[in-house]
C-alpha cells in the first residue's frame, strides 16, 4: 500500500487494523497462558478490540446501531466478568490453584 | 353350499384342528386331542364327499370343479393363484386321503393314549392332512410345492416325534435331508418347465403339450420331466433316495401307516400321473422311470425277505409297491397306477395299523423271532391282517390282485413295456409272496416264542374298527377296476368303472393295439401260480419246518450277509458322499468363515476402535486446546470466504 | 501531520503496547495495569471517533469496574509463586501461536484488500446524526429500536448479580471438605 498515503489519512481501516491486531492478540493470551485470571483479561482485550471496530463503523457508516452493540456487549462483558471472578473464586477456594494446567477434568 | 365354501372347508378343517391342538397341546387330553383331529379329517372327507358326489352328477369331459382362492404371485410373466381343482384323478386321491386318514386319526386315539405329547402328535397329524390336501389339491405345481414340502416337514416331526431318542431323532433328520435333496430337483424340474412353457399350472401345460410334437421340444421337456422325478424319488422312495423310509419305522406306527404307506409317499407317483400328458412326450424319461421302478420293486423285495423287525419288513414292502407304481407309469399305464395306489393305500394301511396293534399288545416288542401263535390271543388283529396278507400277494379277486395284475399286463402289452418289465414285475409279486407270508407265519401261526412274562392282550374297540373297515376295502375295493377280460365273463358285465372315469384325463399310450385275451388270461395265470407256489413256499419254511430257513441263509452265505446288510448301500452313502460332505464344510467353515470373514468383521472392529481411540486423544480436558480448534476453525472458514 | 491523524497514532501505539504487555508479562499484576491502560487508551479512540458517551462508559464500567474487580480478586489469591506463564508442550505452543499468527494475517490483509471499499468513506464525514452529540440519538434509538434489548439486558443484569454472590457464598462446590 502506498506508505505515505497511509500514514498521512486515518480512515475505517486503520480502525480496523488496530481492533483486529488488539483481537489477535487477547486470542492469544487465551490460547497461551495458564493463569486462569490472565486468560480472562485477554478475554476483555478482545471484547474491547470489538468494541473498537463497532464504533469505528458506526463512525464511518454514520449509523447509531454500531454504538448500541458497543452498549450491549458493554453490559454483558461486565457481567461476565464478575461472574467468571466468582467462579474462579470458588475454584480457589476449592483447589487452592488457579493454574489451568491442573483443571483437566474434561478429560476422556 | 358353494363350491368354494366345500373346498375351503375340505382344506382347511384339518388346519384349523392344527391350531387347535397346537396351541392348547398342554392342556389336551388323548380323548379331547383326538376327538378335536379326528373330527377336522372327517368333515374334510365329508366335504370330499359331497363335491365328489357334484362331480359324477357332471358331464364326463367337464368333471372339473376349480376354486382361485386369492392371486399368490404376479410377477411379470410368473402368475400363480391359490388354485384349487377336483377333477377324476385328485377326486379318487382326496377320498383316499382324507377316508384313511380319518381312520388312522381313530386308531391313534387307541394307540397313542398313553402317550404324554399326544396333543402334539395329532396337531402334527392334522397339520399332514391339510399339507397333504394342499399338494393334492394345488391347480399349479407350485402350490403342490408347498403342499409337497409341507408333507416333507410333517414327516420330519412326526417321524421324530420321540426326540429324545438320539436314534428316533436322526432318522427324523435322514428323512428329511433326503427329501431335500429331492426337492432341489423337483424345483429344478419347474424351473424347466416354467422357461419351456411359461407356466405351472397343469391344465395350462397338459393343454399345450399337443403342441410340442416338433422335435426340439424333446429336450427340455424331457430334462424337465427327469428333474421331477428324481424329486419323486426322493418323495416315494426309489432308488436312489429311498434310504430315509425303513429308517422312518422309527415313528409311531400310525404315522408309518399314514405318512409312509398310504400317503405321503404316493406323492411322487400322483404328481407323475397329473402331468402325464407331458411324460407321454418325454419317452426317454419313462423308460427311465419303468427301470427304475422295477428295479427297486426287486431290491426291496430282496431286503425284506431277510428282516426280523416287523415294521421293516412292512417298509421294505412299502418300497417294493411304491416300485410297481413306477413301474405303471413307466410304461403308460397311469390308471393303473392310480389303482394300485388305491388299493395299496387300504391294504398297507391295514397290515402297518394292524401290525401296530400287535406291537401294543407285545408291549412295545417288535421282533418277529420273539413273536409267535399270535393268531389265538389277538383273533381280530389276526383276521384283518389276513385279509390284507391276501391283498398283497394278489389273491384272486382281492383288490391286491386286481391292481397289481393290470400293472403286470400293462408293463408287457404297452408299446412302451417289454417283457423285461413283465419278468421284474413278477420277480417281485413272487418274492411278495414270499415275504408277507413270512410275516404271517412267524407273527401269527405256528408254536408261539413270545417271551413268558408279555401277556398279549386284544386291541381295544377304537383301535380294531378301522382294521376291521380298511379289511373289508381291501377286500371289495378292486372290484371299480375289473379287467375288460374279467368282466366279459362276469353277468351283467360291469366293465372297467375305474377306467371309464379317469378316461378324459388319461389317454391310453398311443400305438397300444388290442390285447389278446388268452394272452392275458396265460400271463394272469402264470403270475398268480407263482406267488402261490412262493407262498406255500414259505408257509413250508416258517411253520412246519423252521429249521430249514436258517440252512438255506447259510448256505448262501455271503449273498444273504450283503442282503441283510441292505446292500450296504447306507454305507456308502455315509462313506462317499455324506462324510466327504460333511469334511468339505468343515473345511470350509475354518479356512473362509472363521479365517477369512471372522477376522475381516475384526479387522474392521479393531480399525474403528483404533479411530475411536485416536479421535478421543482430541478431548484430553485442556481447554486451551479447545480454544485453539474454534481459532483453527475461524481461520478456515475465513480462508474459505476470502478464496471465493 | 494533522492533529487527529497524530492522535490516532500516539493512542493506536499505546493502546497496542498495553494490550500486548497483558498477555506476555508473567506477573499478573502488571497484567491487570496493563489492561488498564489499554482501556483507557480504547476510551480516547472512542472519543476521536465522537463516541463521547460510550467513552465516558468505557472509563466507569471497564476501566473502573472490572479493572478493580480483577485487582481485588488478584491480592485475594495471594499467590505466592510464579506459575509457569505459558503453556506446556513446545509444539502445541507453536500450533497455537502459528494459528493467532494466520488469524491476524488474514484478518489484516481481509482489510487491506477492501480498503479502497472502506477509504471512499474515510476521513471525517459528518456524523450526521446531531453533530459532536451523538449521545442523543443513542438514547432515542436505544428506547425505540433496541427496546427489548435493553430490558433485557436489565433481566440479565439482575440474574448476574444474584448468580455472583449465590456462588461467592457456596462453601466450594460438591467434592469440598465441609
Amino acid at each position: 500500500m502506498p506508505s505515505s498515503d497511509f500514514l498521512q489519512q486515518v480512515g475505517l481501516p486503520h480502525y480496523l487494523i488496530l481492533s483486529a491486531i488488539l483481537f489477535v492478540a487477547g486470542m492469544a493470551g487465551v490460547l497461551l497462558r495458564r493463569n486462569a485470571m490472565v486468560i480472562l483479561m485477554s478475554v476483555e482485550l478482545m471484547l474491547n478490540a470489538v468494541n473498537l471496530s463497532f464504533v469505528a463503523f458506526s463512525h464511518y457508516l454514520g449509523q447509531m446501531d454500531g454504538q448500541v452493540m458497543v452498549f450491549f456487549v458493554m453490559t454483558i462483558a461486565a457481567a461476565e466478568v464478575s461472574v467468571g471472578l466468582a467462579i474462579l473464586v470458588s475454584i480457589f477456594k476449592r483447589f487452592k490453584e488457579i493454574n489451568i494446567r491442573f483443571f483437566e477434568h474434561l478429560k476422556g | 353350499m358353494t363350491q368354494q365354501t366345500l373346498m375351503a372347508i375340505l382344506i382347511l378343517s384339518p388346519l384349523v384342528g392344527f391350531l387347535i391342538n397346537g396351541v392348547r397341546y398342554k392342556k389336551h387330553s388323548a380323548e379331547v386331542a383326538g376327538a378335536i383331529a379326528t373330527g377336522a379329517a372327517v368333515i374334510s372327507f365329508i366335504s370330499a364327499l359331497i363335491m365328489v358326489i357334484d362331480l359324477v352328477g357332471m358331464p364326463a369331459e367337464e368333471r372339473r370343479i376349480t376354486v382361485q382362492f386369492f392371486d399368490w404371485i404376479t410377477i411379470e410373466k410368473l402368475k400363480i393363484s391359490a388354485g384349487f381343482t377336483l377333477d377324476q384323478i385328485s377326486a379318487i386321491m382326496v377320498l383316499v386321503v382324507t377316508g384313511v386318514g380319518s381312520l388312522i386319526h381313530l386308531f391313534s386315539i387307541g394307540y397313542m393314549r398313553h402317550d404324554k405329547g399326544v396333543a402334539k402328535y395329532f396337531s402334527y397329524l392334522n397339520l399332514f392332512l391339510f399339507n397333504m390336501l394342499l399338494l393334492v389339491l394345488g391347480d399349479n405345481l407350485l402350490v403342490m410345492f408347498v403342499g409337497w414340502e409341507g408333507v416333507g416337514l410333517c414327516s420330519y416331526l412326526l417321524i421324530g416325534f420321540w426326540f429324545t431318542d438320539k436314534e428316533k431323532a436322526a432318522a427324523g433328520m435322514k428323512a428329511f435331508i433326503t427329501n431335500r435333496v429331492g426337492d432341489a430337483a423337483f424345483l429344478l424340474g419347474m424351473f424347466v418347465l416354467f422357461l419351456t412353457f411359461g407356466t405351472l399350472n397343469f391344465q395350462e401345460i397338459n393343454h399345450m403339450v399337443p403342441l410340442t410334437s416338433e422335435l426340439m421340444w424333446m429336450a427340455p421337456i424331457t430334462l424337465g420331466t427327469l428333474f421331477l422325478f428324481i424329486g419323486a424319488t426322493g418323495k416315494s422312495a426309489q432308488i436312489p433316495l429311498y434310504v430315509w423310509l425303513p429308517d422312518a419305522m422309527a415313528g409311531p406306527t400310525p404315522v408309518s401307516a399314514l405318512i409312509h404307506a398310504a400317503t405321503m409317499v404316493t406323492a411322487g407317483v400322483y404328481m407323475i400321473i397329473r402331468l402325464n400328458p407331458l411324460f407321454m412326450m418325454a419317452p426317454n424319461t419313462m423308460m427311465v422311470i419303468a427301470i427304475i421302478g422295477g428295479l427297486t420293486a426287486v431290491l426291496a423285495a430282496t431286503i425284506g425277505m431277510t428282516q426280523w423287525d416287523i415294521k421293516k419288513v412292512l417298509a421294505y414292502s412299502t418300497v417294493s409297491q411304491l416300485g410297481y407304481m413306477f413301474l405303471a407309469c413307466g410304461v403308460g399305464a397311469f390308471g393303473a397306477a392310480l389303482f394300485h395306489l388305491m388299493t395299496h393305500a387300504f391294504f398297507k394301511a391295514l397290515m402297518f395299523l394292524g401290525s401296530g396293534s400287535v406291537i401294543h399288545a407285545m408291549h412295545e416288542e417288535q421282533d418277529i423271532r420273539k413273536m409267535g401263535g399270535l393268531k389265538k390271543h389277538l383273533p381280530y388283529t389276526h383276521a384283518t391282517f389276513f385279509v390284507g396278507w391276501l391283498a398283497i400277494i394278489g389273491a384272486p379277486l382281492l383288490s391286491g390282485f386286481f391292481s397289481k395284475d393290470e400293472i403286470l399286463w400293462q408293463s408287457f402289452h404297452s408299446p412302451r413295456g417289454h417283457v423285461l418289465f413283465w419278468i421284474m414285475g413278477v420277480l417281485g409279486a413272487v418274492m411278495t409272496a414270499f415275504y408277507m407270508t413270512r410275516l404271517m407265519a412267524l407273527t401269527f401261526w405256528g408254536k408261539s416264542r413270545v417271551s413268558k412274562d408279555v401277556h398279549p392282550h386284544e386291541s381295544p374297540m377304537i383301535m380294531l374298527i378301522p382294521l376291521i373297515v380298511l379289511a373289508i376295502l381291501s377286500a371289495v375295493g378292486g372290484w371299480i377296476g375289473i379287467p375288460h377280460i374279467i368282466s366279459e365273463i362276469l353277468p351283467g358285465q360291469p366293465g372297467n368303472i375305474l377306467e371309464t372315469w379317469l378316461e378324459p384325463l388319461i389317454k391310453a399310450v398311443p400305438g397300444t393295439e388290442a390285447g389278446e385275451p388268452s394272452q392275458e388270461w396265460a400271463l394272469m395265470a402264470t403270475s398268480v401260480t407263482l406267488a402261490a407256489i412262493s407262498a406255500f413256499v414259505a408257509f413250508h419254511f416258517y411253520v412246519k419246518d423252521p429249521a430249514k430257513p436258517k440252512k438255506v441263509a447259510e448256505s448262501l452265505g455271503k449273498v444273504y450277509e450283503v442282503v441283510y446288510n441292505k446292500y450296504f448301500v447306507d454305507e456308502a452313502y455315509f462313506g462317499w458322499i455324506i462324510n466327504p460332505l460333511v469334511k468339505l464344510s468343515k473345511g470350509i467353515w475354518y479356512y473362509v468363515d472363521v479365517n477369512f470373514i471372522d477376522k475381516t468383521t475384526y479387522v474392521v472392529a479393531d480399525l474403528v476402535r483404533g479411530g475411536g481411540q485416536f479421535v478421543r486423544g482430541m478431548q484430553n480436558g485442556n481447554i486451551q486446546q479447545y480454544a485453539m480448534y474454534i481459532g483453527l476453525g475461524v481461520v478456515a472458514m475465513m480462508t474459505y470466504v476470502l478464496m471465493r | 501531520m494533522s492533529a487527529d491523524v497524530f492522535l490516532f497514532w500516539f493512542l493506536a501505539i499505546l493502546t497496542l503496547a498495553g494490550g500486548l504487555t497483558t498477555v506476555l508479562v508473567t506477573n499478573p499484576i502488571y497484567s491487570a495495569l496493563a489492561l488498564a491502560f489499554a482501556m483507557i487508551g480504547v476510551s480516547a479512540l472512542f472519543v476521536t471517533l465522537n463516541a463521547y458517551f460510550l467513552a465516558g462508559v468505557q472509563l466507569i464500567v471497564y476501566a473502573g469496574a472490572v479493572t478493580v474487580l480483577f485487582v481485588m480478586v488478584l491480592m485475594m489469591f495471594d499467590l505466592k509463586h510464579e506459575i509457569t506463564a505459558f503453556t506446556r508442550g513446545k509444539f502445541t505452543g507453536l500450533v497455537k501461536s502459528g494459528t493467532v499468527a494466520l488469524l491476524a494475517g488474514i484478518l489484516v490483509g481481509a482489510i487491506a484488500m477492501t480498503s479502497d471499499l472502506f477509504l471512499k468513506i474515510s476521513g471525517t464525514p459528518e456524523v450526521a446524526l446531531g453533530g459532536g452529540d451523538g449521545t442523543k440519538e443513542l438514547g432515542k434509538i436505544l428506547f425505540s429500536k433496541y427496546i427489548f434489548g435493553f430490558e433485557a439486558l436489565g433481566i440479565l443484569l439482575l440474574i448476574v448479580a444474584i448468580g455472583a454472590v449465590a456462588l461467592a457464598r457456596s462453601k466450594g462446590g460438591t467434592h469440598a471438605k465441609q
